[in-house]
């Protein structure tokens, strides 16, 4: 009885000490909890921006503020491009001043055009010439701390998303001019025939303007208006109106050489006045009749061949390592003649009306469902699925395109409300289920508009590999900012297209061009034959159907030159071959580049397939290394290759012009350029505010700023602690005394 | 009734039952002693530090007296290992604190500290100061984008800072870069605010030097 008795007592005490501990406990935690991250997301200050902010190619100097830059002052560009076929090579050339009188850091930054890549960085800061080696991304890091640990100039570009790579630059001296020299691959768009090249040159705003009014320097603050040329150095605000009179803020030379490969029709620019001179043989050069342009606005250049019904395939091949480096590019029919049957189809709609499409969104679907049911004939047969987080079929399998059943769906498409979660996956799956795959008088198409809303891709993916069979998918991209990587990707494993629109007004546009493409499928099963042991690779694999108005680029790898390829395809029907001789074709810088990205690409698609991730990342970083493409998993590091300076002979300023190496030119940006530029300079406050880099012989400044001291006591913490101790002991002693009494 | 039930259990039991109950009892005590005394000691020596924090302000304040007086390093008390160097209040909560200097030693036990790497504040470039959130820099907690801190000089000066912005860094990567830039003051101490336990981050305060008043 005592012990079960005393038991209970010691239990009890247990329960308060328990109970006191953890309350202790919880207290601790909730004071953690209550650590809030306070929002720190102020807008920049005058003239300063962050490295999200910017949307041109940039040299930022670091300030004393940390994660705010001043961009330092541009004084000229120029862009070289070279069109081989669809490949473009564009090698900008950017020179930007160092306007303070102190050595400064900085950091370049250039946001590329979506799905171009960077392969080479060349930079001239003071009289130190700097070219980029690519290397593993932990290797490139490694490297550049090691050489800037040895005191030596070095840098780093990593790729901080897939579309912006920085770069930083240390130790730029006063004054000094820093020219920084990229290269990358890019590939013309081809639409109705004709082939789009955009450079972007216009600045887009990249403040996005909330409660603060941004009209800063220029206008009423106390630290601008002492700087009579502070606009220079807020780019977002210069209007094309706001260009000075005399001279140009940012003069931009643009010189182009174009290789079409086909009898070129007219050649143009979109915006600016050109001097285009044939030089037969599908041969131009481009170049802008006013001299210097502003960079206020993209630069576009069109051009389309002589002949637009004839399908014509062309070939560029580069040598490279003793390896041949194949790019056919085939040109469909830009114009279909009337004696091509009309394909009839199978198709069904997926319309996403979930939560994420309410508004402008969900009106654009809706039209455009709309507009492709009005548009169906009554040969065809179609079926619609709405999603959700449910699902809703109107006709539970595809029926004839009859009135009424049209009537049927138009006013389910009317009634279409938004709200609700994103279930893509039973839909998708139920949309690619063919209830009659061997039906070869149909074709079978899935048109899916959604705004992409969704985490699952990977699944989805899968979903397409798996279930595709005869059918091909369609994606549409509603709303302002759809979800571009799923629907690009999708489509190229749907082997379909990818449409996008944006507002109301492209509706009527968009699907009109989508459903051409969607009743002509001009080529299908489409491949290229080459001589036994010649090909090495072929990317992309298989190769996509050829829809209208659309080209297909495909790279090879060949391992000896000449011969021929036959290129077989199907179109209405009927077989399309063609014979073409590799014996004489001309030959283009980039087709390397060009196989190795496309080979990246397609690696990486094949995660979707089952395949593992350490096969694709070793694969991706291979061929990265191989083709010195900067990727998701490599870098370029800068390594120092001025030419050693005899040591007898004193290094003057002067000199520096003789000792550029080998292959580089930055001739373009050295033209003497007109003083109404040369004196860029930045406003004074803000040069006070850069942080100041180090002489090179000086030590190296801690990238970390100031370590802090700790600055909390243990004070309430022991207080706390020994409050308890003492409060359980008195507990305790109390209950023992109690005890002793009984 | 409840007495009643402890009392049936009581005589129940003989007395060699009771005696390991006893010896039990005794222990406890002793362990119970020693918890008391061990958290007493713990209590006292946070009570120490608060008191440490609050009085050394007086004796600082004497020390400041003669710093304005034209002494160059008045150490506060024989052994102290740092002196004051100015005097911070921010009018707005009639807060202030002197400010020690930061030389290596024990300087924010008892106050503010200025760390000797960065310039002195109302100097070009940005004058870190740094105290514990639980005593001298609590107030950080309050003030707000716009308030004024005010330095006060040993030669009577005072420099008027306003604060622009909050900040909430590692204490190892604080991009706190003391040299360059107008002046300006980093007030620093341990965030969150109200944690027990001490962790790697930092709050800060950015002022930017508006006035001075000789």
């Amino acid at each position: 009885m005592t012990q079960s008795r005393s038991n209970d007592g010691s239990q009890g005490w247990l329960g308060v000490t328990i109970a006191i501990a953890s309350f202790v406990a919880s207290l601790f935690l909730w004071s953690d909890a209550r650590a809030d991250t306070i929002a720190d997301m102020t807008p920049a200050p005058d003239g300063m921006v962050r490295l999200s902010e910017i949307n041109e190619g940039a040299l930022l100097l670091k300030t004393v503020d940390a994660g705010l830059y001043v961009p330092a002052p541009m004084v000229a560009t120029d862009v070289a491009l070279d069109i081989s076929g669809p490949v473009v090579r564009a090698t900008v050339t950017q020179r930007f001043e160092n306007p303070s009188e102190a050595w400064v850091e900085g950091t370049y930054v250039f946001p590329l055009p979506d799905g171009s890549g960077v392969d080479r960085l060349r930079m001239q800061i003071g009289d130190r010439f700097i070219e980029g080696e690519i290397h593993e991304r932990q290797e490139a890091r490694r490297i550049y701390e090691e050489a800037r640990a040895a005191g030596q100039r070095a840098s780093l570009l990593e790729q901080e998303r897939p579309n912006m790579f920085t770069t930083s630059v240390a130790n730029i001296g006063p004054g000094e001019t820093i020219i920084v020299q990229i290269e990358y691959q890019d590939v013309a768009r081809l639409d109705d025939g004709s082939f789009e090249l955009r450079v972007p040159l216009a600045i887009t705003p990249r403040y996005i303007p909330q409660d603060v009014d941004f009209q800063l320097v220029s206008t009423g603050s106390a630290r601008g208006s002492s700087a009579p040329d502070a606009r220079r150095i807020t780019p977002p605000l210069m209007l094309p109106v706001g260009e000075p009179d005399e001279g140009l803020r940012l003069p931009v030379t643009i010189t182009t050489t174009l290789d079409a490969g086909f009898d070129l029709g007219p050649v143009a620019s979109r915006y600016h006045a050109t001097i285009v001179e044939h030089d037969g043989d599908g041969r131009a050069r481009i170049r802008l009749a006013d001299g210097p342009i502003p960079a206020n606005r993209d630069f576009v250049l069109n051009w389309r061949p002589a002949d637009e019904t004839i399908p014509s395939a062309a070939i560029f091949t580069e040598e490279v390592d003793g390896q041949t480096y194949l790019l056919a590019q085939i040109l469909p029919p830009a114009q279909l003649s009337d004696d091509v049957p009309r394909r009839p189809r199978e198709t069904v709609f997926v319309i996403d009306n979930s939560g994420s499409m309410a508004g402008q969104s969900m009106q654009q679907a809706r039209q455009a469902l709309i507009f492709a049911l009005e548009r169906l004939e009554p040969t065809d047969r179609f079926n619609v699925i709405r999603f959700d987080n449910t699902m809703e079929t109107v006709f539970p399998a595809p029926v004839d395109a009859s009135e009424a059943n049209i009537a049927t769906a138009l006013a389910f498409a009317r009634g279409l409300d938004a709200e609700g979660g994103t279930e893509m996956l039973p839909a998708l799956v139920e949309a690619l289920r063919d209830l009659t795959p061997n039906d070869q008088s149909r074709v079978r198409q899935v048109v899916f508009l959604t705004d992409g809303a969704i985490g699952n891709e990977a699944q989805l993916f899968e979903a397409i590999d798996l279930g595709l069979g005869r059918s091909r998918l369609f994606p549409v991209g509603i709303g302002s900012a759809p979800n571009t990587y799923f629907m690009s990707r999708a489509a190229r494993l749907g082997r379909g297209t990818f449409t996008h629109i944006g507002q109301v007004s492209e509706v009527a546009e968009e699907m009109e061009a989508l459903f051409t493409a969607l009743e002509r499928p001009v080529m299908t099963n489409l491949d290229a034959l080459f001589p036994a042991d010649a090909l090495s690779e072929i990317w992309p694999a298989p190769l996509p159907d050829l829809y209208y108005g659309e080209p297909v680029v495909m790279t090879a790898r060949l391992n000896r030159p000449g011969g021929e390829m036959i290129l077989e395809g199907e179109t209405a029907g009927r077989t399309w071959r063609e014979t073409l001789s590799l014996d004489n074709v001309d030959s283009a810088s980039g087709i390397a580049t060009l196989f190795g990205r496309n080979r990246i690409r397609a690696i990486e698609e094949t995660r979707f397939q089952g395949a593992s991730h350490q096969s694709v990342d070793a694969a991706v970083l291979q061929t990265a290394l191989d083709f010195h493409l900067v990727s998701r998993l490599t870098s370029l590091v800068a390594v120092d290759v001025t030419p050693a300076r005899p040591s007898d002979e004193q290094l003057a300023q002067t000199q520096v012009p003789n000792m550029i190496p080998e292959g580089w030119d930055f001739e373009a940006v050295m033209q003497d350029a007109p003083s109404a530029y040369q004196d860029a300079s930045l406003d004074p406050s803000l040069i006070q505010r850069l942080r100041p880099g180090q002489d090179p012989n000086a030590p190296q400044l801690d990238e970390n700023g100031v370590p802090l001291p700790a600055t909390a006591t243990p004070r309430e913490l022991l207080m706390w602690v020994g409050a308890l101790m003492m409060l359980i002991a008195l507990i305790w002693l109390l209950m023992n005394r109690e005890r002793r009494l009984w | 009734m409840v007495t009643q039930v402890f009392r049936v259990g009581v005589e129940a039991p003989s007395g060699e039952e009771r005696r390991p109950q006893r010896r039990r009892g005794g222990l406890a005590g002793l362990v119970a002693a020693a918890l008391l005394l061990t958290g007493a000691g713990l209590f006292g020596q946070g009570v120490f530090m608060t008191a440490k924090a609050e009085l050394s302000q007086i004796l600082l304040a004497q020390a400041w007296a003669r710093a304005q007086n034209g002494e160059t390093t008045p150490r506060p008390w024989g052994w102290a290992d740092t002196w004051p160097v100015a005097r911070i209040s921010a009018p707005s909560l009639g807060e202030h604190a002197i400010v020690l200097a930061e030389a290596g030693g024990e300087a924010l036990a008892f106050g503010p500290a200025h760390l000797a790497v960065s310039p002195h504040p109302g100097d070009p470039g940005t004058s870190i100061i740094a105290a514990h959130r639980d005593t001298h820099f609590a107030f950080l907690r309050e003030v707000m984008p716009g308030d004024e801190i005010i330095i006060e000089h040993a030669d009577g000066r005072r420099s008027v800072f306003q604060i622009t912005h909050t900040q909430i860094v590692h204490a190892e990567r604080s991009g706190i870069e003391p040299e360059g830039g107008p002046a300006r003051l980093a007030l620093v101490t341990c965030w969150p605010f109200g944690s027990l336990t001490s962790g790697p981050e930092r709050y800060v305060v950015w002022a930017e030097l508006v006035d001075e008043i000789s």
